[in-house]
């Protein structure tokens, strides 16, 4: 009787929140999990064997995951400065140190081979969060410029590496701190014309590699069997997928190996062909939800810090899903970016979904922090 | 951290929810980019995309068509098409290059000399090609393909391949008639259209093989295959067979043909035979031939080198590009021309004692011998020279080239196959249009003479003599000679006969004109003092006439041994059997000495063929 009665007065819900898990959250990543593997299915032209690793990388990543949403957004706030004192830390020791692969030292070899600038994705936004969060908003001139300092150290030590990408979505989490604490939209403003006016300074100091990126995105049909090959295929695949699609492991352009790159950075484009608009305004749509969920749970909580990471980690997921999703159809430079949890890939979607789990973390431990 | 009053977090939250709206917003906005970008892509341009995306992964390949077969009258195979073995490589599949292109060399299976070119080839292949196959040896032996069976299982990647290449069966005894084929050169694609060319097929280069090459070489087909990014077939969607190209059936018969070149054998010279009923060629030799399937499987250049080198020219065709003087085969057209134009009297002798002198000329001309007392059919049946340079002068040259026109000499016959030379008939205007020296352009009266004998500028092929003969055979009557007979529609089976035009300028001559020329010709044959008396068995019904061209003017009391290159060419004309005849024929031995002793030996081989096969008919 006593079992019974625990186990009628425990619903699901409760459950769940119980272990920190909100449920809408949790539905939409199953459902673009789901679609991964479907899609790295085809893209890897059948390999039941990619559909393994994905697998037990999605197993890996929603235990970090769960592990994660059990800590309190206080214990983040805690361990912030030392997390990102000790991503710092081995960011240096990348360019000292690190491993050079395809021309670029991205990576620490522990043991275990790992790349630093994927642990600030978590580091930068709790570090800003932290220092913006201790006072009230608006933030003054100082705090503005110190929480500045903070984000372009180790953007710039990652831009080093050389990864425009990643230094780029890096220094973005951080810098949406700092916008949604108020900055005022002068200064807003000044940044902005800055870094207009500097581009033409910035653009002689960025690498060849990157610059000719830059420049095939803009004009991809100079080079079609070059550098301008990686959109061209892209193109070809999403536009010839129509309204609905060919059909599932029906695109031609992945079947028979034209579209490069198509479990990781271009997985939309097989998405696209094989499933059409209709299937890929859908995901769209499942992204846009997971973000509007984030952005519900970062008004909801109660106190700054969390409002803070939870804003900045809905925001970021979106850039992610904007950046990755705008380079396959041509409206931004190829930048190897991955299209979160879809794309083919072990510490992405480790990072990511470690960022989603503070995400749950402050959606359901908020009672606990009101005083 | 420091404690914050209720009201400074209500600010804080403002200030938040503020950013979080405007953040939102502009997400919106971001998504709608992203949305109207990809309506414009999967809609508004979809079919723009879809097309690039088939032509990504469409490749059309024809699909060379089988060539037509050639056949004789007799339905006897001259040209078929037959599978060659060569070895082939496909380099994505092999691992090291070079070390396999070397132990193929050791066994022999490649040219050692050409491995090094191989290997440069090779490397320079882009990358997306390296799943085509490449040609290492065009043509491997029966023992190679038993050496490559044994070590197959070493050899991954290389494998052995047909292709269909033009086999002649009787080789060289047709090669003349027939022509050859080859890799098809930029100079071919001017001459046929290219769209129904696939570029791997074969192409006519001469002869039959090439006037006939649109009738051939049918229509390619196509298949449509689905490649990947590297080129690589993946599946074959759907496939348009070739049309094959249409059967050729010739007027040639394999069985005089070969009794021809057997007779030829060793000889350098050409044998046309010609049915006079109808213009069909039977019998089309010149040598020496060549093995037509050498050149059409291809042959090394050095091997080619001393084809064209061979000073005996086995590349020439004799038949219709080989131009003679006519020597005394011309006479009997003579004679023919002065009874009809009243400058002879059959009946009347003139005295022949071995040379003719032009008024006010001192030099003689020279017969062969004395024949002494000559009428028109004795001065045909022995060759007398005395009487035709006599007639020659009473004619004159204008009248000579005008009657000698008559018998189709000086122009083309328009045989069906190419490279044909028109021959000479000299007269007045000929030798002023083709002498640049004002001096030279005058007509000298000893020129009349020596064409009397057709000697001097006269020049004939032996396609020409032959259709002459035919004339002669006829009474006047003749069509235009052709080798293909019919051509077979591959589709419906139909026969499409070359039609043929009977020409005749020679209607106005009198039959007992006719009477005495073939009696002259039939007393060549079958009487004593007759020039090819002897040669033949007794009473044969065949008319003829000898001939030896000069090609040196020697002085025949020296005793020496003259050397082959300057020696007389041999001829020989003549026709059988006499009431209908069958064929209208010509032979000339180059160099061979005299009519006689070269070209009516050969001339008698066929003729027996020819009549003894007759005679079989008739029981």
């Amino acid at each position: 009787m006593l079992f019974k009665k625990q186990y009628d007065s425990l619903s699901s819900e409760d459950l769940f929140r119980k272990f920190h898990i909100d449920l809408p959250l949790l539905i939409a990543f199953l459902i673009l999990f789901s679609i991964s593997l479907i899609a790295i299915y085809s893209a890897s032209n059948s390999d039941i064997n990619a559909v393994i690793d994905q697998s037990i990388r999605i197993g890996v990543s929603l235990a970090a995951m769960i592990l994660i949403a059990q800590m309190s957004p206080l214990d983040y706030e805690r361990i912030a400065p030392w997390l990102y004192s000790l991503c710092f830390i081995l960011l240096g020791l990348v360019l000292i140190l690190g491993e050079t692969r395809n021309g670029a030292t991205r990576w620490l070899n522990i043991g275990i081979s790992f790349q630093p600038s994927e642990l600030m994705k978590i580091g930068m936004p709790l570090m800003v969060a932290r220092y913006i969060a201790r006072e009230s908003l608006p933030p003054s001139k100082t705090s503005i410029a110190l929480a500045v300092m903070i984000v372009i150290l180790p953007t710039y030590l990652i831009y080093l590496e050389p990864d425009l990408g990643t230094s780029v979505l890096v220094a973005f989490s951080g810098l949406i701190v700092i916008f949604l604490s108020g900055i005022k939209k002068r200064y807003l403003a000044i940044a902005f014309s800055l870094f207009i006016t500097s581009l033409p300074l910035i653009w002689p100091m960025i690498n060849e590699f990157q610059r000719k990126r830059v420049l095939t995105f803009l004009n991809p049909e100079k080079d079609p069997l070059g550098a301008g090959y990686h959109i061209i295929q892209s193109k070809i695949a999403i536009g010839s997928g129509g309204l609905f699609g060919k059909g599932w492991l029906n695109g031609s352009q992945g079947q028979l190996d034209f579209l490069p790159e198509r479990t990781t950075d271009f997985i939309f484009s097989i998405l696209a062909e094989e499933f059409g608009l209709v299937g890929v305004v859908i995901i769209i749509c499942i992204y846009l939800f997971i973000v509007g969920r984030g952005i519900l749970i970062a008004i909801n909580s109660q106190d700054l810090f969390s409002r803070l990471i939870a804003a900045s980690i809905s925001l970021t997921f979106f850039i992610y899903v904007f950046v990755n999703i705008s380079m396959t159809i041509g409206l931004l430079p190829v930048v190897g970016v991955p299209l979160p949890l879809i794309s083919r890939g072990g510490t992405s979607m480790v990072t990511l979904m470690i960022l989603l789990g503070m995400l749950m973390s402050v959606g359901t431990h908020k009672r606990l922090v009101t005083k | 951290m420091s404690f914050k009053s209720i009201i400074t977090q209500k600010e804080d939250q403002n200030i938040f929810l503020n950013r979080i709206l405007f953040s939102s917003l502009l997400i919106l906005l971001l998504a709608s980019i992203i949305f109207i970008r990809l309506v414009f892509l999967q809609i508004y341009d979809s079919d723009q995309y879809k097309l690039r995306s088939l032509n990504n992964t469409i490749r059309t390949q024809s699909i060379p068509p089988s060539r037509g077969l050639i056949f004789d009258r007799n339905n006897n195979v001259l040209a078929e098409n037959r599978p060659v073995f060569q070895l082939e490589m496909i380099p994505e599949q092999v691992q090291h290059i070079e070390k396999t292109l070397d132990q193929l060399a050791e066994l022999q299976l490649i040219n050692i000399n050409k491995v090094d070119a191989l290997n440069e080839k090779i490397e320079k292949i882009d990358n997306s090609y390296q799943f085509k196959a490449i040609t290492l040896n065009t043509k491997l032996s029966e023992k190679q393909i038993a050496i490559f069976a044994n070590h197959r299982n070493i050899f991954k990647g290389i494998d052995i391949k047909t292709r269909l290449t033009r086999y002649y069966p009787k080789g060289e005894v047709f090669s003349h008639a027939l022509g050859y084929v080859g890799s098809i050169s930029s100079n071919d694609y001017l001459r046929f259209d290219s769209a129904i060319y696939t570029g791997k097929e074969q192409i006519g280069k001469t002869s039959i093989e090439r006037n006939y090459e649109t009738s051939l070489h049918g229509y390619p087909g196509k298949e449509k295959l689905l490649v990947n990014v590297r080129g690589r077939v993946m599946d074959r969607l759907n496939t348009q067979p070739f049309e094959p190209g249409n059967n050729l059936i010739l007027t040639l018969d394999t069985r005089l043909q070969e009794v021809a070149y057997d007779a030829m054998q060793g000889k350098k010279g050409a044998v046309v035979g010609i049915d006079p009923s109808n213009g069909e060629i039977l019998i089309f030799i010149s040598t020496p031939s060549y093995d037509p399937n050498k050149i059409s499987q291809g042959m090394s250049n050095s091997e080619y080198a001393a084809f064209l080198n061979n000073k005996n020219k086995p590349l020439f065709n004799r038949a219709i590009a080989g131009q003679y003087p006519p020597g005394s085969t011309i006479k009997p057209m003579l004679a023919l021309g002065g009874l009809d134009m009243g400058y002879i009297n059959p009946d009347n002798f003139i005295p022949c004692e071995g040379h003719y002198f032009l008024p006010n000329y001192s030099r003689p001309f020279n017969d062969w011998t004395t024949h002494g007392s000559v009428n028109t059919k004795r001065a045909i049946q022995a060759s007398c020279d005395v009487y035709f340079y006599q007639l020659a002068v009473e004619m004159g040259i204008e009248n000579m080239s005008a009657f000698l026109s008559n018998f189709n000499l000086g122009k083309k016959t328009l045989i069906d196959i190419g490279s044909e030379k028109k021959g000479i008939i000299p007269n007045r205007a000929w030798k002023k249009n083709n002498f640049k020296s004002k001096q030279n352009q005058s007509w000298f009266k000893g020129e009349t003479v020596i064409a009397g004998i057709g000697q001097g500028y006269m020049l004939a092929t032996p396609l020409q003599l032959a259709m002459a003969t035919a004339m002669i055979a006829n009474r006047g009557s003749a069509f235009q000679p052709h080798l293909v007979r019919a051509i077979e529609n591959i589709k419906t089976g139909e026969l499409q006969y070359t039609p043929t035009e009977e020409i005749n300028n020679l209607e106005h001559i009198k039959e007992e004109h006719w009477d005495i020329i073939h009696q002259g010709m039939i007393a060549v044959v079958n009487e004593r003092r007759g020039t090819a008396y002897g040669i033949f068995q007794p009473n044969v019904p065949i008319a003829g006439k000898t001939g030896s061209s000069q090609v040196f003017s020697i002085d025949k009391s020296s005793n020496k041994e003259v050397p082959e290159e300057l020696r007389d060419h041999g001829l020989f004309i003549g026709f059988a059997p006499l009431d209908t005849p069958k064929i209208a024929l010509t032979v000339i031995i180059e160099n061979g000495g005299g009519g006689r002793l070269a070209a009516a030996p050969v001339a008698e081989k066929i003729m027996r063929a020819i009549l003894d096969s007759e005679k079989k008919n008739a029981l």
